[in-house]
C-alpha cells in the first residue's frame, strides 16, 4: 500500500504540465522496496503510536449515562461510609478508640447543626437517588421502559422522587 | 515506515513551492489550528498503545463459560438489590427494632456493597493491563469486606443493632 | 460536483475576483434553475460557519492531536455535515481524512462524533446557528488511524465472534430452505436494519473502559439478532458464549446506545432480552 502510494505521487508529479519548467522537478521522492511480508509488522508498529480518541471529556452531557454514573457515585459512597465505620469499629477498638454507636453518636451529636445538615443533606440525597434508580433498573431488567422515550421519563420520575424523599429524611 | 516519511516531506516540499496558486484560491481566512485540551498525560488508567492479537480475519477469543461469573451472579446480583427494596424501609417502619430484620438488612447490605464495589474494579482495572493492581483491589476488596462483615457482627451482636445505630446516628 | 475536483475549474469556481462580478458557476447553474433572472442578483449573504475538527497523522505521531478550525459559507455547502467535510476536502484542504461511502445512512461509514453525540455525518444536518461552533471528533475512545477515521479492526474481530450466520443442527425439513412464521420473522424487525456503524459500541463508557473484553452494545444486538431467530439451532453455544463476566455482563444499562443509534434501533433492548434468555434457559 505504501509504495502503491508513492508510485501515485511520482504519476502525479509526472503529469504535471511543463510550462511549469523552472522549478525541475527532479528525483524529489526516494522509493525503496518493501517486501509484502513486510505489511503485518509494519501495521503493527503503526498501531502502537496511534492516539486513543477523546471521549468523556467531549462526548454530551445526556441523561443516560449521567444517571447511571450517579448510580454508581452514590452507592460507592454510600457503601463507603457504611465500610468506613463498620471495619473502623473493628480496627479502632485494639487502639483504645471507642467507636462504640452510644459514643460515636454523642460526639457527632454535639457538633454544629449547620455541619450536621451539610453531611445529612448528601447522605439522604445519595440514599433517596440510590434507591429510585435501582428501582428504575430493576423494573428495566424486566424489559419494561426501555426506550429512549422510558428511558428519560423514568429519569425525570426519579430525579423528582430523590427531591422528595431527601427533604423527607431530613425532616424525619 | 520510513519511505511514508519521506515521500510526505517530498510531497510538502510539492506544495509549498505551488503555494503562490493555492492562497488564490482561498476565499476566507479558514483555517486555525488549536492544541487539543485533553492531553495524554492527565489520563486516568490510559488504555495502552494498541495491539491487534491475531489477523484481521481472526475473531476475538471466546472465554470459557462460567455461569457464577454470567448469569447466575447476574441473577444473584438482582435477587439481593430487590431484597434491598423492603429491606431498606421495613425495620425503620417497623419502629421496635426486629433482630431478624436487623441480620437480613446486615447480610443483604454487605452482599450488595461487596458486589457494587466488585463492579467496579472489573470496569476499571481490567486484568489484561492492570494485572498486579486489579488483583491488588480485589484482595483489598475482599479485606475490606470481611473486616467490615466482623464489625457489622459486632454491632448487630454486642452494640444496638444496624437499625438502631443509623437511627442514633440520623437523629443525634 | 466531480469536474469541480478539477484544478483549473475550482480555480474558477472560487476565485474572489468572479465572487465579487458574478455569482460562482455553482450558483449561476443552479440559480438559473430555479429562480428568475431578477432573482439571481440578490444573492444570500454569506453565513459563515467554523467547524473545528479533530486532527492527527501518522505522519507525524509524535505530534499530538489538535482542533483544526475551517470556516464554510453556508450557502453555498450542502445541508449535511458530511457536505462540508466533502467542502473543505475538495476546496480547502485535502489532507483532511475521514471515510464516506454512500451519503445516504446506508453504509455506515462516516460515523463520527459529532457536536458531542456519535452519529452519522450524512443523516447530521448542519446546525445553522453561526454564532456556535460545529465540533468533530473520531468516534470516542478509538485508536485512530488518522484525522476522523478510527480503526475498527476489533469491533470486526468481534462481531466476527459471535459467529452471525444461520447455523442449524440438521438440514432444512423440506430440503430446499428454513421456513419461517409471520410472527417469527417481525422478532427480528429492529435487529436486521443495524448497518454497524459502531456509533452505539462507541458511545457506551462500558465499552469505552472494556473494549477488548466486552463485546459492546452493536455486536451484542448482532447476537441477540440470531438467538431471536427461529431458523437458528445453535442458541445454546450462542449462550454458552455470552456466559462469562466480561462479554455480556459489563453492560450496566447506560442507554447511550439506544440515545445515539442513526438507525433509531434499540441495542439496550436487545441486552436486556438476551440477560432474560440466559436466566431463564440457566
Amino acid at each position: 500500500m505504501l509504495s502503491t502510494r508513492v508510485l501515485s505521487r511520482g504519476l502525479l508529479r509526472s503529469a504535471r504540465p511543463r510550462s511549469t519548467a523552472f522549478f525541475t522537478p527532479r528525483r524529489m521522492i526516494t522509493t525503496e522496496s518493501i517486501p509484502a511480508s513486510d505489511a503485518s509488522s509494519i501495521l503493527a508498529a503503526q498501531r502502537l503510536l496511534r492516539p486513543v480518541s477523546p471521549h468523556l471529556s467531549i462526548y454530551q452531557a445526556q441523561l443516560t449515562w449521567y444517571m447511571s454514573m450517579t448510580t454508581r457515585i452514590t452507592g460507592v459512597a454510600l457503601s463507603g461510609v457504611f465500610y468506613l465505620y463498620a471495619i473502623g469499629y473493628v480496627l479502632a477498638s485494639p487502639f483504645g478508640v471507642d467507636m462504640s454507636v452510644a459514643n460515636v453518636s454523642k460526639k457527632w451529636g454535639e457538633l454544629n447543626g449547620a455541619i450536621k445538615t451539610a453531611v445529612k443533606a448528601p447522605l439522604a440525597a445519595c440514599f433517596g437517588y440510590h434507591f429510585w434508580n435501582g428501582v428504575r433498573h430493576l423494573v428495566w431488567d424486566t424489559g419494561r421502559e426501555l426506550t429512549v422515550r422510558g428511558v428519560y421519563r423514568t429519569g425525570y420520575g426519579v430525579l423528582g422522587l430523590t427531591a422528595l424523599s431527601t427533604l423527607g429524611l431530613l425532616v424525619i | 515506515m520510513a519511505s511514508t516519511l519521506r515521500s510526505s516531506a517530498a510531497a510538502r516540499r510539492i506544495f509549498a513551492a505551488a503555494k503562490p496558486t493555492t492562497s488564490a484560491i482561498r476565499l476566507l481566512p479558514q483555517t486555525r489550528v488549536a492544541a487539543f485540551h485533553a492531553s495524554q498525560r492527565n489520563q486516568i488508567l490510559p488504555p495502552g498503545p494498541q495491539v491487534v492479537h491475531g489477523t484481521v480475519n481472526d475473531p476475538v477469543p471466546v472465554p470459557t463459560p462460567s455461569a457464577s461469573h454470567g448469569s447466575y451472579h447476574w441473577a444473584f446480583e438482582r435477587i439481593i438489590a430487590l431484597g434491598m427494596i423492603p429491606l431498606t424501609v421495613a425495620p425503620f417502619a417497623a419502629g421496635t427494632a426486629n433482630p431478624a430484620l436487623d441480620a437480613a438488612l446486615g447480610t443483604a447490605l454487605v452482599l450488595h456493597s461487596h458486589i457494587g464495589f466488585d463492579a467496579c474494579v472489573t470496569d476499571y482495572f481490567p486484568k489484561r493491563q492492570y494485572a498486579k493492581t486489579r488483583a491488588l483491589m480485589v484482595w483489598l476488596l475482599r479485606a475490606s469486606t470481611i473486616t467490615a462483615a466482623v464489625g457489622l457482627f459486632s454491632i448487630q451482636t454486642n452494640d444496638v443493632g444496624l437499625t438502631e445505630a443509623i437511627k442514633r446516628f440520623w437523629r443525634a | 460536483m466531480a469536474s469541480l475536483r478539477q484544478p483549473t475549474l475550482r480555480l474558477l469556481a472560487s476565485s474572489n475576483i468572479r465572487r465579487v462580478a458574478s455569482p460562482t458557476i455553482f450558483n449561476t447553474t443552479r440559480s438559473l434553475a430555479t429562480l428568475a433572472e431578477g432573482e439571481v442578483a440578490q444573492k444570500k449573504q454569506p453565513l459563515i460557519k467554523k467547524f473545528s475538527i479533530y486532527r492527527w497523522s501518522p505522519d507525524e505521531p509524535t505530534k499530538k492531536p489538535q482542533m483544526q478550525e475551517y470556516s464554510l459559507d453556508l450557502n453555498e455547502c450542502g445541508p449535511m455535515v458530511l457536505d462540508a467535510l466533502i467542502k473543505i476536502k475538495n476546496e480547502m484542504d485535502p489532507t483532511l481524512t475521514f471515510r464516506r461511502s454512500c451519503r445516504e445512512g446506508i453504509c455506515g461509514s462516516c460515523a463520527m462524533n459529532i457536536e458531542g453525540t456519535n452519529t452519522l455525518a450524512c443523516l447530521s444536518r448542519i446546525n445553522r446557528d453561526a454564532s456556535s461552533t460545529s465540533r468533530i471528533y473520531p468516534l470516542p475512545h478509538m485508536y485512530v488511524v488518522k484525522d476522523l477515521v478510527p480503526d475498527l479492526t476489533n469491533f470486526y474481530k468481534q462481531y466476527k465472534s459471535i459467529q452471525p450466520y444461520l447455523q442449524s443442527k440438521e438440514p432444512a425439513p423440506n430440503g430446499k430452505e428454513f421456513l419461517q412464521s409471520k410472527e417469527d420473522r417481525k422478532k427480528l424487525d429492529g435487529l436486521y436494519e443495524c448497518i454497524l456503524c459502531a456509533c452505539c459500541s462507541t458511545s457506551c463508557p462500558s465499552y469505552w473502559w472494556n473494549q477488548e473484553e466486552y463485546l459492546g452494545p452493536a455486536v451484542l444486538m448482532q447476537a441477540y439478532r440470531w438467538l431471536a431467530d427461529s431458523r437458528d439451532g445453535k442458541s445454546g453455544q450462542r449462550k454458552d458464549m455470552l456466559d462469562n463476566s466480561m462479554s455480556l455482563y459489563r453492560c450496566h444499562t447506560i442507554m447511550n446506545c439506544a440515545r445515539t443509534c442513526p438507525k433509531g434501533l434499540n441495542p439496550g433492548l436487545a441486552i436486556a432480552k438476551i440477560k432474560m434468555m440466559m436466566v431463564q434457559s440457566a
